[in-house]
C-alpha cells in the first residue's frame, strides 16, 4: 500500500478553442533567476512539487517524475536556433531544459537532494511507471518520504504533432498540467492510499477488459466494490470501447467522474485523475475509486485508490 | 534477497556489431573514433564514433523497411536481438506477462531532428515520424515486435539512463513484478545531440582521452547494448550464467544541470550506495570501467570522488576512448564490456592516455592484461546530476 500524505496540482483554468490551458501562477518561493530558464513543463512541475518540498523537514527520500514529452517547446526552440544559425553560437540553454529529467534535476537543487532521481518517459505510461517506482521505493523503506510528479507541457510543436496525426478531431481538447504527491509506506495522516497500479499495450479491448477483472479480483478487497470510476475518457469515438469495456468490469452504475473535462488530453493526464480522486477520497473517508486511462488506445493503465477512514 | 544474474547480452557501437566483434575491439586497443566522421560528414566538424552499418545495411539486416523506425530503434533492436538470442528465451518467454522491458535513451527518435522539424514547420501529416520523435518508441517498437505483455518502460536520466534500466530491472525481478528483465540502452548520433554538445563547450575537437591532464571534452557516439536479466528461481540448471547483479545505488549530485560538483558528491554517493547494496567493502572492488568522458569537468570531478570512496583506487580506465560517449546507452554498453572483463578475467585500457591529472594524479589502465578479478563497478553520470554505480559480481 502506497500512502499519499499530499496531493498538489496545477491545471488548466482555461480554454482556447480547443486547448485547455494552465495560467501559470507567480511561483511565489521560486528564485526569479531560475524560473527565468526554465521551459514550462518543468515550471509547473515545481510549481505543484514545491510546496510539498517546503513541507517536509527534511531532503525526500526519492524524486521520482513521470514526463511523456518533456519540455517539447525548448526542443523546438533548438531546433529552430540550429536552422538559423546552424551548428556554431549555439546557446545551450533551450538544450539542457528540453532533456526530460531537466525538471527532477531542478528540484534536486531547489531541495539539496543527493537521493534518488529518475524521469520515467514512457510516453502515456510516464506517470504509471513512476507511481509503480515509489510504490517499490516504499517497500524498500518503509519509512521514507517520496516525491511523485507526472507533468507535460502544450506547446505549439506537439500539439501540430498530435493534430496531424489526427488525435485532435472537432470536441477532442488538449491539455497540460503538474500534479504532485508526498507519498510513503506509512498510513500516519494519510489522505488516501494506491492499493495498486497496472499497466498494459494492446489495441484490444477485450485485453482491457480481461487485464482489469484479474486487476480487481486481486486487488479490490472481497466484498468491497468501485465506488467511483474516474475515467480518462476524453470524447475520442475511437477510444471508447475502451471505456465501455471497463465499465462492465466496475459495473454501469458506478459514479462516473470525467476527468479529462478539466485537465485536457496529454500523456501524464492520469497524474491530474490521481490528484482529483484524492480530494474527492480524502473528504469522502472511505470508498474506492478506480482510475482507467488510454492514450491514443494503445497503453492502458488502471489505478486503484481507496480511501483512508479517520 | 532473490539474487539477480545475467544470462545473455547483446551490443553493438562503433568497435563492432556484436559481442564477438566488441571484445576482440576491447582486446586490440581499437578506437572507434574517426575524424572526420566516415559515414555522415555532414553532421558535425568533430571527431565521433559511429556505428559502421548505415541506415539501410541495418533495415536489410533486421528487415524492417518502415520509415517510421528511427536509427535508434535499429540499434536498439539490432543489440536486443543478440541479447535474447544468446540467452536462448523462446518467443514464448519473451511475449510472457512476467518478462520486463526496460531501456533508456535520451535522443529516442530525435535523430530525425531535422525531417522532424521540416514535418512540423511544414504541417506535413503524412509524415512518418510523428509518433516516432520520443524516448519511448525506441521500446514501444520492440515491445510490438515481440508481442510483450509484460512491464514497458523508458527511462530518461540522460547519461545515465541504461545504468538506471539495469537497476530497474534489478528491483522488478527482486520485488517479484517480474521473473526476468530485458534492459538496455540505445541512442544514435544526431544534429540535434551535437549541437547542444557543441553548443556547452564540451565536444573535444581532437581524439578524446580520458583521465588524461589535457584532455579536451568528449567525442559522442552511438550504440545499443542489451541484457537479460532473470532472477535466480527462473534460471534453469545449466544455463549460462555471466554475472549477477550486485549493487545498483541511484544519488543526484543535487549541483548543476551540466556539470558534476567539484568534489563528486553525487558520484561518490552512488559508488558507496552501490557498494552498500552489494555488501562489499571499497576493497573488493577489482577494476572500475569509469564514466571517464574526458570532459574537463567529468574526470576530475569523479577521479576525486574515487578517492573519497577509495583512498587508493583500484585499477580503472574508460571505454569511451574506443566507442565515445553513447550517451543513454553508455551504461548498457559498459555493462557489456565489464561482463567481458569478468567471463575472460582481462581489463581493457583506456586509450590516448599520456599524463596524469594534477592533484589527482590517477593513472588509468593503459594495457591490455588478465587479471583475477571478481566484482567490477561501472559508473555513468548524466546531465542533471544523475549519478549510478553499477556492480557486477562473477558467480
Amino acid at each position: 500500500m502506497l500512502y499519499i500524505h499530499q496531493a498538489e496540482a496545477i491545471s488548466p483554468q482555461e480554454i482556447v478553442t480547443n486547448k485547455l490551458e494552465v495560467k501559470e501562477p507567480s511561483y511565489e518561493g521560486v528564485p526569479r533567476n531560475l524560473l527565468r530558464r526554465m521551459g514550462k513543463s518543468v515550471r509547473m512541475g515545481i510549481g505543484a512539487s514545491a510546496p510539498i518540498l517546503r513541507s517536509t523537514p527534511r531532503p525526500v527520500s526519492g524524486i521520482v517524475i513521470g514526463t511523456g514529452n518533456g519540455g517539447t517547446a525548448d526542443s523546438y526552440s533548438f531546433l529552430q536556433q540550429m536552422k538559423e544559425y546552424g551548428e556554431e553560437l549555439l546557446t545551450p540553454g533551450t538544450f539542457s531544459q528540453s532533456t526530460s529529467n531537466a525538471m527532477a534535476s531542478q528540484l534536486s537543487m531547489m531541495d539539496q537532494n543527493n537521493n534518488y532521481n529518475l524521469t520515467h518517459v514512457h510516453r502515456g505510461l510516464a506517470f504509471e511507471m513512476a507511481l509503480l517506482d515509489v510504490s517499490l521505493l516504499s517497500l524498500e523503506n518503509e519509512r521514507a518520504f517520496y516525491l511523485l510528479a507526472g507533468v507535460d507541457e502544450l506547446s505549439p510543436s506537439n500539439y501540430a504533432l498530435d493534430e496531424m496525426e489526427g488525435w485532435y478531431p472537432p470536441g477532442i481538447v488538449a491539455g497540460e498540467g503538474a500534479a504532485a504527491f508526498l507519498v510513503s509506506g506509512k498510513p500516519q495522516n494519510a489522505m488516501a492510499a494506491v492499493r495498486a497500479v497496472a499497466t498494459l499495450h494492446s489495441s484490444d479491448p477485450e485485453v482491457v477488459r480481461k487485464q482489469l477483472e484479474k486487476f480487481l479480483a486481486t486487488h479490490l478487497p472481497a466484498g468491497e466494490s468501485i465506488s467511483g470510476f474516474v475515467s480518462g475518457e476524453n470524447g475520442d469515438a475511437r477510444l471508447s470501447d475502451y471505456y465501455k469495456a471497463c465499465t462492465t468490469v466496475v459495473g454501469p452504475g458506478t459514479p462516473v467522474i470525467l476527468f479529462k473535462k478539466r485537465c485536457g488530453e496529454y500523456p501524464t493526464a492520469s497524474a491530474f485523475g490521481l490528484w482529483l480522486a484524492c480530494q474527492r477520497l480524502s473528504g469522502e473517508g472511505a470508498g474506492n475509486y478506480l482510475i482507467y486511462n488510454t492514450y491514443k488506445g494503445r497503453q492502458h493503465s488502471f489505478i486503484l485508490l481507496t480511501g483512508i477512514a479517520h | 534477497m532473490k539474487r539477480v544474474f545475467i544470462t545473455g547480452m547483446g551490443v553493438i557501437s562503433a568497435i563492432g556489431n556484436t559481442v564477438t566483434e566488441n571484445h576482440s575491439a576491447l582486446q586490440n586497443g581499437v578506437c572507434g573514433i574517426s575524424m572526420p566522421p566516415h559515414s555522415s560528414p555532414d553532421l558535425s566538424k568533430v571527431p565521433l564514433a559511429e556505428v559502421a552499418l548505415n541506415n539501410q545495411l541495418l533495415r536489410e539486416r533486421l528487415q524492417v523497411f518502415d520509415p517510421a523506425v528511427t536509427r535508434t530503434t535499429l540499434l536498439a533492436l539490432h543489440a536486443f536481438r543478440e541479447a535474447i538470442q544468446d540467452a536462448g528465451l523462446s518467443g514464448e518467454e519473451i511475449s510472457s506477462d512476467r518478462t520486463a522491458l526496460i531501456g533508456g535513451t535520451t535522443v529516442g527518435g530525435m535523430s530525425q531532428s531535422d525531417e522532424l522539424f521540416r514535418d512540423v514547420s511544414q504541417r506535413y501529416s503524412a509524415s512518418p515520424f510523428l509518433s516516432s520523435y520520443d524516448c519511448s518508441s525506441v521500446f514501444m517498437f520492440l515491445q510490438e515486435q515481440y508481442r510483450m505483455k509484460g512491464l514497458i518502460d523508458t527511462i530518461n536520466t540522460a547519461c545515465s539512463s541504461a545504468g538506471n534500466a539495469i537497476g530497474f530491472g534489478m528491483r522488478l525481478i527482486r520485488s517479484g513484478l517480474a521473473e526476468r528483465a530485458l534492459v538496455g540502452g540505445a541512442d544514435s548520433l544526431s544534429k540535434f545531440t551535437i549541437s547542444g554538445f557543441n553548443a556547452l563547450h564540451i565536444l573535444s575537437p581532437e581524439i578524446c582521452r580520458p583521465f588524461d591532464r589535457s584532455r579536451q571534452g568528449l567525442n559522442l557516439g552511438e550504440g545499443a547494448a542489451f541484457l537479460v536479466l532473470e532472477g535466480e528461481d527462473t534460471i534453469p540448471p545449466g544455463k549460462k550464467i555471466y554475472a549477477e547483479v550486485t549493487g545498483y545505488y541511484n544519488a543526484s549530485d543535487a549541483f548543476h544541470p551540466t556539470s558534476l560538483s567539484a568534489n563528486g558528491e553525487g558520484p561518490y554517493l552512488a559508488m558507496q550506495g552501490a557498494l552498500g547494496t552489494a555488501g562489499l567493502k571499497a576493497g573488493e572492488i577489482d577494476f572500475i570501467n569509469a564514466h571517464g568522458t574526458a570532459t574537463e569537468n567529468n574526470d576530475e570531478s569523479e577521479s576525486r570522488a574515487m578517492i573519497r570512496v577509495f583512498g587508493e583506487p583500484p585499477p580503472f580506465a574508460s571505454t569511451k576512448s574506443n566507442t565515445g560517449h553513447t550517451l543513454g546507452a553508455a551504461a548498457a554498453v559498459e555493462a557489456v564490456y565489464s561482463l567481458l572483463s569478468l567471463e575472460h578475467q582481462e581489463i581493457y585500457p583506456g586509450l590516448h592516455f599520456s599524463a596524469v591529472i594534477p592533484g589527482t594524479e590517477l593513472q588509468p589502465e593503459t594495457i591490455w592484461r588478465q587479471l583475477p578479478l571478481r566484482h567490477i563497478m561501472s559508473n555513468s553520470f548524466g546531465f542533471g546530476g544523475n549519478c549510478v554505480s553499477l556492480i557486477f559480481s562473477k558467480s
